[in-house]
């Protein structure tokens, strides 16, 4: 298990993934241990060149996990979304493949749709 | 400014221009962190990370001499920046904030690495990755805070008065706890009168008094309050402002608008019954198929030595529990949300016992039957009602959890078919002239109020609070507070209670003339700010940011400004400022591309 595996950053929202990641481990439930978790008020504010810079330095996979529409935040998931979008096109420009980065919704309840995010992006890094 | 507000304000000044020498702590949780990771190597890694003057690990840092340890280092030890690496920050961040104050350094120079709930926990069968993990963790934490300037909690001036949304008893009892304790209050409830469900619930455990005289009492208590105003037939059609300084927009029952002003919201906004389906268990079919309030109401009215309906005299009685309740996706039909309410309702066993039992008493002569799933007469004493029943002669069957009871309509009777757990699943066929289904609770339709108020709801649509322990009232939205069965299915003795910590939390939120407000905001680099207002295009808050010629380095220019009181921190502004220039306080682009290379770095 302790093998050195692909590194997978996960961005969590304070308002409901963070809580969410909180929940699938006050359930114990199990995931790999090459994810680390960074929370944030909210990954609007990240600029295209975050993401970019992450995959430089070495993280293989990138999981936003917003807060979608129950987004706190007026505006900032259609905000976050479109920055998305133009971080696939500087991917693509990288020949970095954009499966790599992934935008979901997570939820402070949604342990399975959590571990499942974790599980999908764990068979991208592995390719 | 208050002594401890001017302490933090001088530990500021102080502290953070020194050299920085951060202390690390790594908790034990017990064996919650120490039975997974091996916390000594960790302590020992980051020993020799640069910066790193203390490392150390405790059984429970959050103990006092946990905190003790963080304390001492700080005063005696020139320590300047702290990384504590245990649970959840939201168990503990206020916690450690706090001995950083007390020890008169800036409460916010502590990181908290969750390295239980988001390791520990969750790699039980990887001890050396979770290890690793946790170690590339902190180093991230003690890149963040060496990136941390110190921060001034933001003040806003805060009304000394409450809205409480919700009538009922919860409603009640928290307007009349928040104008004893000074606050004025307005109360909004959506139907034409004062006293919720209660009203209309028959006889209560565990007084056996009438129900209606709890909110009856309630109600004359709060009226006579001058500081209580109360709209009834009141709807609540914006909501605007935050915390210690809230407007509602109330359409009161002439049409009119009131603008409410509050420091606090206080939501009581209840419960209702569960009202089966069509068909479910026979209801609908037969005026024999009551609902439990349906059969306290009846209960409570029949005077004499017989029960009846219709002019029919009741011999017997079968009590269904668990309808609406402990629901299963695949076997009962969904509601209207598409779910089924898989939670327990936790009163009803304990009020359909009760109802038995006040059933023979009044009238002995009834046969009664009760088909229950588990009995969770829970509560102090509780336990009693059922010994009771059982002294009464009821007579109980157990159904199996996953199996449905079949109810046939008979012209003179009910008939039960049930399997019974207690008689080894035998098949067994209870005929009774009335059958009660122990309907569950499921929460109010608030909508509209938790789109204006941004309120968290749970899985099963009720309100969810930040921690069922530890911020049992609160919601993640600063300055509003729950009460009652508007968060969960709760007794009268438990609604009560919540109500009373929910003012209590009001009161102590709105007893200072401001409130202090965590300081995670956008803050503007002037030097940096270029002007171009790009910023204030991507700012959906009217006011927060704004763009001003102010004198910078002796020269006037154009920069944004931040009006802190009504950012919200979300950062949107940040992600387009090319020259970072404009950051959220505590959380800067900096502080995450470091964090970054640490977790990177082999």
């Amino acid at each position: 298990m302790s093998e050195k595996k692909p590194k997978i950053l996960i961005i969590t929202t304070n308002h409901s993934s963070y809580p969410g990641a909180n929940a699938v481990g006050q359930a114990h439930l199990s995931y790999d241990s090459n994810t680390y978790i960074i929370r944030v008020p909210d990954p609007v504010m990240f600029p295209e060149n975050f993401y970019m810079k992450a995959f430089e330095k070495g993280i293989a996979g990138i999981i936003i996990m917003s807060s979608g529409s129950d987004c706190p935040y007026e505006g900032a998931y259609d905000r976050l979304s479109k920055r998305i979008q133009n971080v696939y096109n500087l991917m693509k420009g990288k020949n970095i493949p954009i499966n790599r980065l992934k935008l979901t919704t997570i939820c402070t309840v949604c342990r399975e749709a959590f571990i499942k995010e974790i599980s999908d992006m764990e068979k991208v890094v592995a390719k | 400014m208050s002594k401890e507000n001017q302490k933090e304000e001088n530990a500021v000044n102080e502290s953070y221009r020194q050299k920085p020498k951060v202390a690390v702590y790594v908790c034990h949780c017990g064996g919650n962190i120490s039975d997974v990771i091996d916390v000594k190597r960790v302590a020992a890694e980051l020993s020799k990370y640069p910066n790193v003057a203390i490392s150390r690990e405790y059984a429970f840092m959050c103990s006092s001499t946990g905190q003790d340890f963080v304390v001492d280092d700080i005063k005696n030890n020139g320590i300047n920046r702290v990384v504590i690496a245990a649970c959840s920050p939201f168990l503990h961040e206020l916690t450690f904030r706090g001995a950083l104050n007390r020890a008169g350094l800036n409460p916010y120079l502590y990181e908290h690495v969750n390295i239980r709930e988001q390791s520990s926990w969750v790699h039980k069968n990887d001890k050396e990755g979770a290890t690793l993990k946790a170690i590339s963790l902190v180093k991230a934490g003690v890149e963040k805070i060496l990136r941390q300037d110190p921060l001034n909690s933001i003040r806003v001036e805060a009304l000394h008065s409450v809205a409480v949304i919700g009538a009922g008893i919860a409603g009640l009892r928290a307007a009349l706890s928040c104008a004893e304790n000074g606050l004025d209050v307005t109360i909004i409830e959506k139907s034409d009168s004062i006293g919720g469900n209660l009203r209309r619930s028959g006889n209560i455990y565990p007084t056996g008094e009438k129900a209606s005289s709890i909110p009856e009492n309630l109600s004359k208590k709060v009226l006579s309050m001058k500081n209580v105003k109360i709209y009834t037939q009141a709807e609540i059609s914006f909501v605007g402002g935050y915390v210690g300084n809230f407007q509602l927009n109330v359409k009161k029952s002439d049409g009119n608008f009131e603008k409410v002003k509050a420091g606090a919201i206080i939501v009581a906004t209840g419960f209702n019954h569960y009202i089966p389906h069509e068909g479910e268990y026979g209801w609908k079919k037969s005026t024999f198929v009551l609902t439990l309030p349906q059969f306290n109401e009846l209960l409570e009215q029949s005077a004499g030595s017989e029960i009846e309906i219709e002019g029919k005299k009741i011999k017997s009685v079968a009590f269904m529990h668990c309808v609406g309740s402990r629901q299963i996706d695949g076997i009962d039909k969904p509601g209207k949300n598409g779910k089924v309410n898989d939670y327990c309702s936790r009163i009803c066993c304990t009020a359909i016992i009760h109802s038995a039992n006040r059933l023979k008493e009044k009238f002995p002569y009834v046969d009664v039957f009760d088909i229950y799933t588990d009995m969770r007469t829970y509560g102090m004493h509780h336990e009693k009602y059922y010994k009771d029943a059982s002294k009464n002669d009821v007579i109980f069957f157990r159904r199996p959890l996953e199996e449905r009871p079949v109810v046939e309509i008979g012209s003179d009777s009910i008939k039960i078919k049930t399997k019974d757990v207690l008689t080894m699943n035998e098949e067994m066929e209870i005929e009774a002239d009335v059958l009660v289904l122990g309907t569950g609770i499921v929460p109010n339709d608030i909508s509209d109020l938790v789109e204006y108020l941004k309120l968290p709801r749970g899985s099963d649509s009720f309100l969810q609070e930040v921690h069922p322990k530890l911020r049992p009232v609160e919601v993640s939205n600063n300055g509003i507070f729950i009460a009652g069965t508007a968060q969960g299915p709760m007794d009268v003795m438990e609604t009560l209670q919540a109500a009373n910590t929910a003012a209590v939390k009001a009161a102590a939120l709105l007893s200072s003339p401001d409130i202090p407000l965590d300081p995670f905001v956008a803050v503007v680099d002037e030097d940096k700010c270029t002007g171009c207002g790009l910023c204030l295009a991507e700012c959906s808050y009217s006011g927060a940011l704004t763009m001003m010629e102010k004198e910078v380095n002796g020269k006037k220019k154009k920069v944004a400004v931040v009006n802190p009181a009504l950012c919200k921190g979300c950062g949107a502004c940040v992600a387009v400022c090319e020259p970072r220039a404009i950051n959220v306080a505590g959380w800067t682009l900096d502080q995450f591309d470091a964090m970054v290379e640490a977790i990177a770095k082999e």
